[in-house]
Order: structure tokens, then sequence, then C-alpha cells
């Protein structure tokens, strides 16, 4: 009994350091030795990729606030035609990466772009690029990154609202509040906490974005980042980088979970009703659809339009891209990577489970923090990492380098986004377990089933349908991950994302458009998928 | 071969911290007893059934069943082995499985068993037709406790433990759940080890009652023992069967009570003359009879359907029950006066 706990701590204190490791690394770096680069850096661009970052963070919260906030209230409020449609329309956003909005944005509005086409078939030629304005800069990833990120805050405001008491909005109409005044004083209020909660997703997601930014030529603290890696081979300069932008981060992940507690505080456990919504017809029905049509059209249906547009006009990429490399590569990684998360999630949750024990509980807690870390910070320390640890070994040991085998190969891009989805995988399984009554197992063993038995008939048939779901949810995430894949994967090894970057910062566009519909394809799949749950009400 | 079927020696069992119970011993001598362990809420006796069934280690003693050590500070037979069946009072169904699937989910074990019961015949007496193909979340509490306890009999356990398996089960069921399963437990000799805190229960069911107070099993007996001859006052208030008055010891056979006058009957242990002793009444002690001298003010009537039982104030301020048939032919309110019959005799003086 008492090996068997051994090895549960062993795989425990493993997975936890191996998902503490970007954030050690960063830390740790800190106090290294820079090139003259970082003086350099101090001195001059330091403060422009801080304010930049901070310039795009408020200019991105501000609309996601509205869109979230405006079209959850509509949807769960307000019977309106095709109110359920969009209900579940608008989660087709999460389909669409900012990075890939960009490009979309930059094919329409570009010099004889899209809308330049679009204004020649209807007027006749003309000289309309003088007229057509630019979203390029830093309004084209503010904008890019409102529609592909305002999801977060609909999802998580429309299920807070659901939640509502009906008591207390029946209490503020009994108190004579019209509609308007129960929004602002009861609903929106006491929605607070999911909304703190989304927006800090949303100002996560924004600081970590690699992609958008650096297609638009946008000085930020994450491509600073990758240009010190890049262009100055420099990892402790990125690494200090990496440092500031963490301490950021990790405030927004701490306030994202304080507020997330406090979002369940507020639901009522008993008593509770659906509530009624309000049925809108005729001209009062006009200012929801037209929101909602907007918001979905510019969210999805532009992006994706432009896409399948650009990737039906210029056929021939569909033979200079390997398409079928391209799909068993995502492919691939996906398989891979869900299995060996979900193995070990199932694994640590299973320990803690027959264990018992509150320091791998302790463990388990710390090592879900990868998610907060963005793929930039996590890529540039893997590799500080590994370039250390192979240097240590050959020095100290005689050991040949590893490096190899760890960067620029699968394994270390599985290791990869093992440490940056575990918690994803963790936290599913772990929701689901909790489900399952400790009687129960004792049950089992009682009727004569060892304890790998009752893991096989009870536990994984009970967990399956979430283990299906966490395998899509990881699948989204990987399909649609960026900077991680662009920097660790091997040698013209490539996904729908960078084989799309590659053709998008090259500057050719038209080319970069079907890796990117076939991602915007297999994203929303997923999403179907897994709608169910995205808009579960719990 | 053994010569206890079970046998409990020493031994502490840890619910928390704080709750224990401490040199438990139990032996269950003949295979087929029904053994009710009866309790407060939060004494720990789930805890002995859990430590009985593996599911938790104890810190010091024994327990072997049919000779085989199962438990010690040493030793430690993993609950799968050990085939004794628990029936947990919460609902432990597996919630991915039918009813019928779940009461066969542990049938396999022990095919070539001496019971002599099948799945179809434990349906019809646990009252579950028409529940076989639902799920786990689409049957009533009280169902989903048949259910378990329909499990654990089908997995044929040298050991069944219960508890409190008729807790959320109606009052109209139980009764006739009780006679069905008592029914089973003997005509297969089922061992049964079973925690309640409903003493009329425990009293129906059990060959031998154990009643666990402040962290020690302080009786073990029959329950026509437990019920007459309480060895304690802490088992006496537990049972809240009587009432403890004052009186003082006057000869081999007799006491006198201040109010109540001399008491005669048969001293369950003897006591010296004079002695000041509490004596136990309990509501069939007394007799009513109209014409009696001694007449006692009625503060309160409880009408238990078959029964009332009075509640009498004396002089010194005892609350004395006295158990009425329902039938009576008049009935008395409170506030009037109540005749005893006297001289009371008392078949078996219990004092303290």
């Amino acid at each position: 009994m008492f090996k068997n706990i051994n090895y549960w701590y062993l795989s425990s204190i493993i997975v936890s350091l191996l998902v503490a490791l970007p954030i050690l690394t960063v830390f740790a770096s800190f106090f290294g030795t820079t090139s003259e680069y970082y003086e350099l850096l101090r001195g001059t661009f330091l403060i422009t990729y801080i304010s930049n970052s901070i310039i795009i963070l408020f200019g991105v919260l501000f609309p996601t606030f509205i869109f979230g906030v405006l079209s959850a209230y509509f949807v769960s409020f307000y019977n309106f035609p095709g109110v359920n449609f969009f209900k579940w329309a608008l989660i087709l956003s999460f389909a669409v990466p900012a990075y890939i909005y960009a490009y979309s944005l930059t094919a329409f509005f570009e010099n004889f772009g899209s809308l330049f086409a679009l204004l020649k078939w209807i007027f006749g030629e003309g000289d309309y690029n003088k007229y057509i304005p630019k979203f390029d800069g830093m309004m084209g990833a503010i904008i890019s990154m409102s529609f592909s990120l305002f999801g977060y805050v609909y999802v998580l405001t429309r299920a807070s609202f659901y939640h509502q008491s009906h008591n207390l909005i029946e209490v503020s109409k009994n108190l004579g509040f019209s509609a308007k005044e129960s929004f602002f004083k009861i609903i929106l209020p006491s929605a607070r906490p999911a909304i703190v909660a989304s927006l800090s997703l949303v100002a996560m997601e924004c600081l970590a974005d690699f992609g958008t930014v650096s297609f638009f030529s946008v000085s930020t603290l994450t491509t600073g980042i990758y240009n010190s890696w890049l262009s100055y081979d420099d990892l402790n300069t990125a690494n200090q980088l990496s440092f500031i932008l963490l301490l950021v981060i990790l405030t927004l992940f701490f306030t994202e979970n304080y507020s997330r507690g406090g979002a369940k505080y507020h639901q009522p456990s008993r008593g509770f009703r659906k509530i009624p919504k309000i049925d809108l017809q005729g001209t009062k029905s006009f200012f929801p659809i037209a929101f909602c049509s907007l918001l979905f059209f510019f969210s999805f249906i532009f992006p994706t339009t432009q896409m399948a547009y650009w990737s039906f006009k210029f056929p021939k990429y569909f033979q200079d891209i390997d398409l079928l490399s391209l799909n068993l590569n995502t492919l691939f990684l996906v398989l891979v990577a869900s299995l060996v998360l979900i193995s070990f999630s199932f694994l640590i949750n299973y320990g803690n489970r027959v264990s018992k024990s509150k320091l791998l509980n302790y463990l388990s807690l710390f090592s879900i923090s990868g998610y907060a870390i963005p793929g930039i910070i996590l890529a540039v320390a893997f590799i500080t990492f590994f370039s250390w640890l192979s240097e240590f070994l050959t020095l100290n040991f005689g050991f040949i380098s590893i490096k190899r085998l760890f960067i620029g190969s699968i394994l270390g891009l599985v290791l990869a986004y093992f440490i940056r989805f575990y918690s994803l995988a963790f936290n599913g399984i772990k929701s689901s377990y909790l489900k399952i009554n400790q009687s129960i197992d004792e049950s089992s063993y009682l009727l004569g089933y060892t304890k790998f038995r009752t893991f096989r008939k009870i536990h994984l048939p009970y967990l399956k349908d979430s283990v299906f779901l966490i395998s899509v949810l990881i699948a989204l995430e990987i399909i649609k991950e960026l900077p991680i894949t662009l920097i660790l994967r091997p040698f013209n090894f490539d996904t729908f994302a960078t084989k799309a970057y590659g053709y998008a910062s090259q500057d050719l566009l038209e080319a970069a458009a079907l890796p990117s519909l076939f991602l915007i394809f297999w994203a929303g799949l997923f999403i179907f998928f897994t709608s169910k749950y995205i808009l579960s009400d719990k | 071969m053994y010569n206890n079927f079970l046998e409990i020696q020493n031994t502490t069992f840890v619910a928390s911290k704080l709750n224990k119970v401490l040199d438990f011993n139990l032996t269950i001598k003949n295979e087929g007893d029904i053994i009710c362990l009866l309790g407060p809420s939060g004494i720990g006796k789930t805890t002995i059934l859990r430590s009985i069934a593996g599911l938790q280690n104890i810190p010091k003693g024994s327990i072997s069943l049919k000779g085989k050590t199962l438990s010690s500070e040493n030793e430690h037979v993993e609950p799968e082995k050990r085939n004794i069946a628990l029936s947990f009072q919460d609902n432990s169904l597996f919630p991915h499985y039918t009813i019928l699937d779940n009461i066969n989910f542990g049938a396999k074990r022990n095919r070539n068993s001496k019971y002599n019961f099948e799945a179809k015949e434990l349906i019809k007496v646990l009252h579950l037709n028409g529940l076989e193909e639902k799920f786990p979340h689409q049957v009533s509490a009280g169902e989903a406790q048949r259910v378990s306890l329909a499990r654990s009999l089908m997995s044929k356990p040298d050991l069944l433990l219960l508890d409190e398996p008729f807790s959320n089960i109606d009052e109209s069921l139980k009764v006739e759940l009780q006679l069905n399963i008592k029914k089973i437990l003997k005509t297969n000799k089922i061992t049964t080890i079973m925690v309640t805190h409903d003493s009329y229960e425990a009293f129906y069911m059990a060959d031998y009652c154990g009643i666990i107070l402040s962290q020690t099993m302080k009786q073990y007996d029959t329950p026509y023992n437990i019920h007459h001859y309480p060895n304690s006052i802490e088992v006496v208030n537990f049972l809240n069967k009587g009432i403890l008055v004052d009186a003082k010891v006057l000869d081999d056979s007799s006491v006198e009570h201040e109010c109540l006058g001399i008491i005669k009957g048969d001293f369950v242990k003897k006591y010296p003359k004079g002695t000041a002793v509490k004596l136990l009444v309990q509501p069939e002690d007394l007799e009513h009879d109209d014409k009696s001298k001694l007449q006692l003010k009625i503060i309160d009537r409880k009408f238990r359907g078959t029964n009332f039982i009075y509640t009498l104030k004396t002089k010194n301020n005892d609350l004395i029950p006295v158990f009425v048939h329902s039938h009576h032919i008049h009935q008395h309110e409170i506030e009037e006066n109540f005749g005893i019959k006297t001289p009371i005799y008392i078949d078996h003086l219990v004092c303290f």
C-alpha cells in the first residue's frame, strides 16, 4: 500500500515541477546576466513595449465589455426572433483567433483588397484606395482582439445572468424599477464577479497575444520577447521581459480565480427558478436583433467569408500548400497531446482520490498555473531551461547534448503543450471526479472489485463523456495555438496556425487564407461539439 | 475450525481526532446472528462498520472473521478480499448503471454460496419492481437505499453490515421491510451487524444489541435485557424509556418513594437497607386505578395510537410516565388527577 502511495507522490511531484518549470526559469533568469542589448532596450524600447501593451489592453477591454455584456443581457432576458440562434452563434467567435482576424481585416481593407474589389464591382473603375480606411497597427490589433475575445465575457456573463435569482428581479420590479434601472442597479452588480473574471481572462489573452501584434508590427512585451530571442539570441533579456509580463499576468490570474469564487458565492443554491424572458416583437426587437446580427457578422461571418473568398480567388495554393500533411500534423499533435494530458490528469486525480493526501492536493494546485503563462514566455523559458540542462549535463557528466531532444522536436512540443494545457485537462477531470461519491468507490471494493477494476468499471465509463469533452477543448486550443508551435516545432513541421503565420509575415495574405480557412473550419467544428458545454449553465 | 464467527478485541476506532470508540469488544458466536449497534449520532457507529469492512485502519486491537485476522495494528486485509458487504446510509449506487445492473454488480463473486435467493426475489420483497431499467438519479432516496441493500445481499457476503438501512424509508413500508429482511437474513443465516439510532428497530431486528455511549460500548445484551435491565444511568437516559426517581431501600424486596409509597419487587442488584438509590420507573410499571387513594396531577398526555402515555407530577416534582391502553374506558384531561393502583409492584427493581 505504501509503495503505491509513493508512486502517486512521485508522479504528482514530477508533473508539478514540469508545469512550474517556465515560472521557475523566468524567475531564476531575472538574476542572470544579459547582453548589452538589454541596456539598450531599457534606455529606448522598454517604455514603448510596456505602454503599447497597456494601450492595447484598455483598448480591448472596453469593447469586449460592451459586446459581451450587452449580448449576454439580450439573449438571457429577452425573446426576440433568432434569439436561440444567436445564443449559440456568438460563441463561434472562438473559432477565429485574433491573428486570423487580423489577416482578414487587412485583406479586406488594404490597397486593392477585397473592399476595393467590391467597390469596383459595384461602381466600376475608380481610385477608391484613398477613401478606404486602413485598420492596421494599433487600431487593427485592438479591433481583431476585441472581436475574437469578447466571447469570454459573453459566455461567463450569460452563465451568471442565468443563475441570477428570479426573486431579485421580481423584487426590483416590485419596487418600481424600470427595465433600465433594474439592469444597472440589480442585474449588472450581481453579475460583477463573473464580468471581472471574464475581463481578467480577456486581459490575460490580450497581453499574451503574439500573432496579432507581430502581424501588425506593434512592439509590445510579447514581440519584444520574441525579438530578443530570435534577432539577438539573448535568452536572458527575453526572460527578463517575461518576468515583467508574468507579474502582470499572474496578478490577473489571481483576480480571475478570486472573482470566480465570488461568482459561485452569488449563485443561489435553492429555490432556483428560470428567469421568464420578456417577449420583444416588432420594432422593439429591432435593436437586439441588429446588435446580435452585427456582432455575429463581424466576429465570425466577416473573417470566414474573407478567408473563403481569397482561398477560392487564388486556387493555386490548393496545389502549393500540402493540405494533407497540415491536417495530419494537426491531428497528430492533437491526438498525442490529448492522450498524454488526459492520461496524466487521470493518474494524478486518481492518486489524489485514493491516497486522500492533503500534500498531493496542494501539489496539484500548484501545477495548474501553467494556463496563465503566455505561450511565448513558456516557449522561451522552455528553451532556456533545456539549453541550461543540456549544458549542465554535458559539462558535469559528459552527456551528449540533449538539447535537440527537446528543442525543435515533437517531444518538446508535446511537453510544452502539456505545461500549457495541463490545468484544462486536470480541472476537467477533477470536476467530474468530484461528482462520484467516495462511498461509490468503497461499495465497489466491498463487492469484491480491486482498485484497478473499480477504475475500469466505475470511473472510466462514468467519466468518458467529460474525457471526450476535454479532448475536444484541448484540440481547439492546440489548433489555435501559435507562439509555442512556432518556436518549438521541428524544422519544416507546420500546423495551420504556423503556415498561415508564415505566409502572413511574408505579406502573402492570399496564401495565408487557405490554412486560415481550414483552421476556422476545424475550430468551428470543435466548438460545435462542445457548444452544449461552453453554454452550459453551470 | 474457529471458536467465534466474529471477534473484535480491545479495538480502537478512530472517526476523527476528537471522536473515537475505545476498547471495543464484540464477539459473535453463531453464524446468522443479527447484532444492532445503538447510539446517538456522531458517536462513531459508522466508523465501526467502516473499519470492520476494511475501509479504515484500526490503530489498536484486532478484528477477525471465521478465525482469520482481518485487521490489527500490523495487518490489514484489503476490503475487496474480505467478503464483507456494507450498505451505506447515503446513496452509493453506481450512477451510470441501471438499478438491475447495480443489484447484480457484486453477484458474480460468490456463485457457489450457500445463500439461496436471486435478484428477482429481492426486487420483489424490497418493493423495487418496475425500477429495474431506471438509473439511480431517477429513483427516490428510500428506493436507492433498498437497491443498495439488495446489492449488498446479492454479493452473498460472510458478514453483512447495514448502516441505518431504513433511515430514508416511509414508515408504512418500514415495518414490512424489516419483517422481510429479517426473514431473509434468518433463513439464509446471514450474520449481520446493523447500526441504527431507532431502538424499536433494534429491538425488533436484533438477537443482541450493543449500546455505544461516550466512546465505549456501555452494554451488550439481548433486546429484552437492554430494555428491562439497563446497566447504567447513561443507558437509561439514552433509551429514554423511563425515569429515575429518588427512593430508599427498605428491605430485600422493597423500596420507598416519598410520594408513591412502598414499591415491592425483585432487586436486580442487592443494596443494604437504608441506601438512597435512584429507581427506574418505566411507563409499563404503574397501573391506572380510578378508585386508588394515590392520585397525581396529569401534566401531559401523549396519544400513541395503541396507547396513551400520561405524564404525572409528584409532590417532589418527579415526572412519572404511565402507560394506558388506548381503549381505556375514559380519557383524563391535563390538570386532572389520575389514580395509581397501590400497592405498587414492579417485576424487577432496577436501582443505581
